[in-house]
Parts: C-alpha cells; structure tokens; sequence
C-alpha cells in the first residue's frame, strides 16, 4: 500500500491550555513516527471557541492542565463541543487522554471538600480527589500490546503525578496492570481506560515518545478507521525508542538514592 | 538572654562550617541551618539596620543577584550576598553571618554597606518578614519543577505574601502577565521593568521567531482574572510581552526602566549593544513619543543571551532605586549604574566561558522549560558552537519528572554538529534530541557513571577556537563542576 497519499489527522484539543507535563511529546510521537512511513501528518489545534468536528480528524489528543486551566476549558468542553465529543466517541474515533483529560470524560471529580464537578460523562468512570498525590516513575503491563508473546512488548513506561482517584465502571475496561506505581487509585492495581477507541492514562508527558508500540497501536487504530480494515500500517524501527527505555530501566534497577 | 542565645547560634555555625571544610565540603548552607536551629530569629537580627535586596522568580535569580552585587561594588559599596543555590532560610542566614566580618570592616572603614539576597520563591513568602528588604525584584514565573510547587498561582500568592510581609519597594517584570498582577494593591510601591515594546514589536515583525512543528507549552495564555484569551501585540520569549486582556481590560504596564534592542546583531555574540532607559513617569512612552525626561544609556550586553535583558534592566532598576531609598541618588544614579553594568562578569553555569589548554568550554544551567528554551536558542545562535554536551538528572533538587523536556520546541532549534548526552536519564535526552529530528547517528549517549569520560572525549573532539557548550540541569551540574575541579584543575567554585 502506497503511504504518500496516506493522510493522518490529528487534533490537538487544547494546547493552549492542555499542556502539563510535557504532554506536547505525545503529539510529536504521533507525527514522527507517521512521518517516517511517509504518512503525511496535519496537527490541528481545537481550543475554546473553535469547532469540533469528527469527520475531520482521525485522532484526537487530549491532555492535561493546571486546574486553573482546567476549570477555564470546562464549561467550552462540556456543555458546548460535549455532545459531538461524545458522539465521536461513539462511532469509534481514536482518542487519546492523559490525565486531567481522562478525568474530564468521566461522570464527575469529586473535590476534596465533596463539591462534585460535573464532567462530560462520555465514559463510566468517575475520579475522588485525596491528598496524597502519587508522583512517581511507573511500568504498566498492557495486554493488547503482547507481540508474539514478548512480554517487554508489552510494557508501558510513564510517570504519574496525580491526587485523583478514578474508579472504572463496568462497561469500561483498565488500561493496563501496574507493574509498579499507584494507577488509577492505589488500590486495584490497575492503570488507565478503555472505552472503544478511547484511551486513557495517568501517564504524563513523554508517554508515546517512550512507548512506540504504544503510538503505533493508535496509529493503527486511526489509520484502519480512516482508510479500511486492510490496512496495514508499515514496520518501523523502534531502536532509539528501545534504547531510551533500556537506560530507564537500568536507572531504576540502580536505585535511585541520590539526593 | 537573646544577646547570648545570637552568640551561641553564629559560634555553632562557624564551627559546623569549619567542620564541613576540614572535610573538604561546600558549606553553603548548614551552617545557617544549625544557627537557625539555635535562635530561630536570627536573619532577622543579622538583617536588622541592614540596606537588603532581595531577588525571587523562576529564571535570572542567580544572574540578576550576581549583577546586583558587582554594580554596587563598582560603585564603591560593600557587598554581602549568598552563593548561588543557597536561597533558602539556611542559605541566606549563612551568607549573613559569614557577612558580619566583612560588614564590621566596611562600617569602621566608613564604607556603605548593602545585603543582595536571592530568595527562592516559595521560601520568599516567609523569609521577606526577617530580612525587611527594602527593595524586592521579581524576575519573571515560570514553569519549574512542578512536583514541588504544584502551580504558577500558588508560587505567585507566596510571593505575594513575602511582599505584605515587608515594605519593600517592588521591582516587577512588566512583560510578564503572572508578575506584573503582584502591584495590585500594592501601587504606591511598585516601579515596572521591562523590554520596550517599541522594540518588541519591532523585532517580533522583523525578525520573528523560527517555527517549530509544534509551539512550545505555553505557561500565561490566559487571564488569571477572567479566563479570556490574552492578545499580544508583540512578544519576546516564553509568555513575555506586550499583553492585553479584551475582556477585564487587565494589560502590560508601561516600565519605568527598559530595554531598547535590535535583533539584527545577534545577542548571542559577545558585545552585543543595547540601551537602558529610565523613562520616569512616561514609562517606555517616553521612548515613542520622545518626552523629555528620558535617560538612554548606550552598553554593551555583559552576559550574552536575549534573556540577559531582563537580567540587565532588573539589575540596574534595582541599584537605582536603592539609590532613591537611602538616599544616594548620587553615587547611584542610572548613569553610573548602567555604565558599572558593562563590568559585570558571568558566573559559573551563567554562560561563563572557560579556557581548557587551547579548547573552550561554556556551562549553561538549564533547570526548567524555559531556561533550556533560551538555551537550545542561545546555542543555535552562537557564531562559535561546534559541539553541544547535555546532561539530565532527575534527583529531588531537579524535580523527579523528566518530562518537561518535552514542552521545549527542540524542533526550531539548530543543533551544534556534534551532540553529547549523559546524565542519569541520558535515554530521556537522547530520545528528546532524536525526536526533533536529530540523526542519532549525531548522538553520543553515555550513561552518569561515564559523563566524564564523556567530557574528556567531547573537549579533545573540539577545534581551538571553537566552543563546546554543556548544558547540565542543577544536580548534574554539581557533578560537573567537581569534574572541573579534579579532572581538569579548575578553580574551586564553592569559594
């Protein structure tokens, strides 16, 4: 399959504002490793006052933001591009959503002080604000990423900073199960969300650049969506990705005891 | 009994820091920890009488307060000032009190005496009350370790706090739309500082900015007040320029004192011209309309880089208006403040070249987003780049997440043909540069243990005459710096 004419639409949704963390490497993933095959990639930044429409986008980023700006995009987010985010997701649009953007599809987010924010409610999960907050590196095992067998295929590297707790319903799937950090809440032991073509994570900043298996599967995913099935997206290597999440972990396996 | 208690409290510092020297350490700063421990009052005490500036922000802290010190030095005044890095309660009361020596000197010698303080943010806010600075800059907010200070408007609201706890005059970054909100409230004593925005806008149209694939994470885009989108009609770096809110009518302040620039001669190059202006009550009208009253000095920029405006302007508004506190508008007037500026002479990890053999290096601490932006952009213009070394570690005092590095716009940068990476999340880096489209094949990446053999191969690859610039974040730059010192026999820096 001849993958000039192919064409990868991405919509960033507010990066102006959405834009903690380093989550802008996400983007940049996404258009690298779609340029390399040759697939042209057109970044689309979709912020308060812009209109939202599915049938020009093949992936949508979400990410996350100080809750100033959190509580700026709210009421643009909910009430007025809500019910067309809602509807694409629906039909199966790619999406991905990190943090605060994850909670935000949820039915609510629960302050400290018990005041619930109403979110978009797109998927059944909703997110209990503590006080403790989790920062720290983590690893994730993702099942659907298993290449023939290889567990390392499956790993997912992140770091996570959050004092929300979110809890998934039943028509939800986790993401992952935590190898090592806190996930979704601390307790269950499971990191992110799945919701047809929905996915979501804790995972801030640099989590595609370090997970290309990872940036593939939503390639793939958009990809097939726009152009048909049998799709195939083309190999590409992941050696200087690899290479990254070696000296990670020989980082970690060291010990990190320094002051 | 207080009397006593002082007593005792400065005796066990000075034998912690003697302590700490005969074995061979820095003693920067627990020997001020062990004073307070003792007599928890004492910066106040040691401050008491005492003319003090105190310097907080993200960015040009430690610059500024290094430009501060050498221009009341050259204008004939005393200086006592704190070591870069020690900026907390421990660091500035050890700073004091190994300053009483020298102040006792100075005041028998009938010299005048001024205390330049650089506070770190969070600790302003509960520090300002014992130091009672008489004149306080902010310099800018940025995006900084995160993982410690949770967000810009808390840092903001504690250094407000600091502000309200003393009745210091503020020196405010007019550019700067998180900054600039701290007069509110506090008007009578606020004068503003900035990069004219005739030459802003200028230069922002003539020579703008190259364009990455994707812009650089934005930290202010929008009012705090009413959540609307600011319009700029020009800008300089980061979320710095000439903003306006179309909703709450919230804007830029016109400063006092600022910068008239060119950009058609590259800042980057050592020499670079500039004027500093003191436009009295015009502001940087007075520059536009050409009020009398207007004081342009023409000097040469000390430390290179277009973020050393800043710096510059901050530096000398702040020497003058200590001169209107104490009433030396003489011996401190923006004349001879400005022209004292050209004297000033860069700081170790400040852009600082050092000759090794026939090779020349340059260290430039690079902590946050921003200060890596200005680097990556400094780099790209120098006329003598050949080689680019970047070291990232990730221990508490640089913040545990990494990932910062990726709201940089590496992407518009031009990088040195040779490229060296270490640090303990040298994978980290190496991907970063790779991702902007480096070739890795460009790309030497070595893990922490090996950073100085790194070093050594990086300095014997450069051509004499050429430069090597290395841009470690703050725990890796320590580590560089004893490499200095052993390896290549450096000056010891902790001095």
């Amino acid at each position: 399959m001849d993958n000039t004419e192919k064409e990868l639409r991405i919509c960033h949704m507010y990066p102006d504002l959405l834009n903690l963390y380093g989550d802008r490497g996400n983007v940049l993933s996404l258009i690298r490793r779609a340029e390399l095959r040759g697939i042209k990639a057109k970044l689309v930044p979709v912020s308060i006052g812009d209109d939202f429409n599915e049938n020009d986008f093949d992936i949508v980023f979400l990410g996350g933001g100080q809750d100033a700006e959190q509580n700026v995009i709210r009421k643009d987010f909910v009430e007025v591009k809500g019910p067309k985010v809602k509807e694409a997701i629906e039909n199966g649009m790619v999406f991905l959503c990190i943090c605060g953007g994850y909670q935000m599809l949820g039915k609510y987010y629960q302050e400290h002080d018990g005041t619930k924010i109403e979110c978009l409610n797109a998927i059944d999960i909703y997110t209990v604000g503590e006080d403790v907050r989790y920062i720290q590196d983590t690893i994730y095992e993702a099942e659907f990423l298993k290449e023939n067998g290889i567990a390392e295929s499956s790993l997912l590297y992140g770091f996570e900073n959050h004092s929300g707790r979110t809890y998934l319903g039943p028509t939800v799937k986790p993401m992952a199960k935590v190898i090592e950090g806190a996930g979704n809440n601390g307790k269950d032991g499971y990191e992110g969300a799945i919701y047809n073509n929905v996915y979501c994570t804790y995972s801030h900043g640099s989590f595609l650049p370090k997970n290309p298996r990872m940036t593939d599967h939503l390639l793939r995913l958009a990809l097939k969506r726009r152009y048909g099935e049998d799709y195939e997206l083309p190999e590409l290597s992941t050696e200087s990705e690899d290479f990254a999440r070696a000296a990670l972990l020989k980082y970690k396996e060291k010990g990190n005891t320094a002051p | 009994m207080a009397s006593i208690r002082f007593h005792i409290a400065v005796f066990s510092a000075k034998c912690t820091h003697l302590a700490l020297r005969l074995m061979g350490r820095g003693a920067t700063t627990l020997p001020g920890k062990v004073a307070v421990k003792v007599d928890p009052k004492i910066l106040k005490k040691l401050c008491s009488g005492r003319d003090c500036v105190t310097i907080t922000g993200t960015n040009g802290k430690t610059t500024t307060t290094h430009m501060i010190t050498d221009i009341f030095r050259n204008c004939g005044y005393t200086v006592v000032t704190n070591v870069s890095g020690a900026n907390l309660l421990s660091g500035v009361t050890t700073s004091m009190i190994f300053g009483m020596k020298e102040m006792k000197k100075a005041e028998k010698e009938g010299k005048k005496i001024i205390c330049v303080l650089e506070t770190d943010e969070a600790a302003y806010g509960k520090i300002a009350c014992q130091i009672m600075p008489k004149v306080s800059v902010v310099t800018n907010l940025f995006r900084d370790q995160l993982d410690r200070f949770g967000e810009l408007a808390h840092t903001r609201e504690l250094i407000a706090k600091g502000l309200d706890s003393c009745e210091a005059d503020i020196l405010l970054n007019s550019d700067d739309s998180l900054v600039s909100e701290l007069y509110k409230g506090r008007e009578g004593r606020t004068v503003f500082y900035g990069l004219s925005e005739e030459s802003m806008h200028y230069n922002n149209v003539t020579y703008p900015d190259k364009s990455g694939v994707l812009p650089a994470s934005s930290d202010a885009e929008y009012c705090t007040g009413c959540k609307t989108k600011y319009t700029y009609t020009a800008r300089s770096f980061g979320h710095l320029g000439s903003f306006s809110c179309s909703k709450c009518g919230k804007k830029r302040q016109s400063p006092r004192f600022f910068v008239k620039y060119d950009l058609s001669k590259n800042p980057s190059d050592e020499g670079y011209e500039l004027s500093l202006c003191d436009g009295g009550a015009n502001g940087d009208k007075a520059s536009a309309e050409g009020v009398s009253g207007l004081i342009e000095k023409r000097v040469k920029l000390p430390i290179p880089g277009m973020h050393n405006f800043y710096n510059s302007i901050a530096a000398v508004s702040a020497c003058v208006c200590m001169g209107e506190k104490i009433g030396d508008t003489e011996g401190l007037s923006f004349d001879k403040c400005a022209a004292a500026l050209e004297h000033v002479e860069a700081a170790f990890g400040r852009m600082e070249k050092i000759s090794i053999g026939d090779k020349k290096i340059c260290v430039l601490l690079v902590k946050n987003p921003v200060g890596l932006d200005r680097a990556l952009s400094f780099v790209a213009g120098a006329s003598d780049a050949e080689g680019i070394y970047m070291l990232l570690n990730s221990n508490i005092a640089d913040g545990k997440d990494v990932s910062w590095i990726w709201d940089v716009d590496f992407e518009s940068k031009e990088f040195p043909e040779k490229v060296y990476v270490s640090g303990d999340r040298y994978g980290d880096m190496m991907l970063r540069i790779v991702y902007s489209g480096v070739d890795r094949s460009r790309i030497i990446a070595k893990p922490m243990e090996e950073c100085a053999e790194l070093l050594d191969q990086a300095i014997s690859d450069s051509t004499p005459g050429k430069c090597l610039y290395i841009l470690p974040n703050y725990t890796s730059m320590l580590a560089l710096r004893s490499i200095l010192v052993k390896r290549y026999h450096l000056k010891d820096f902790w001095k």
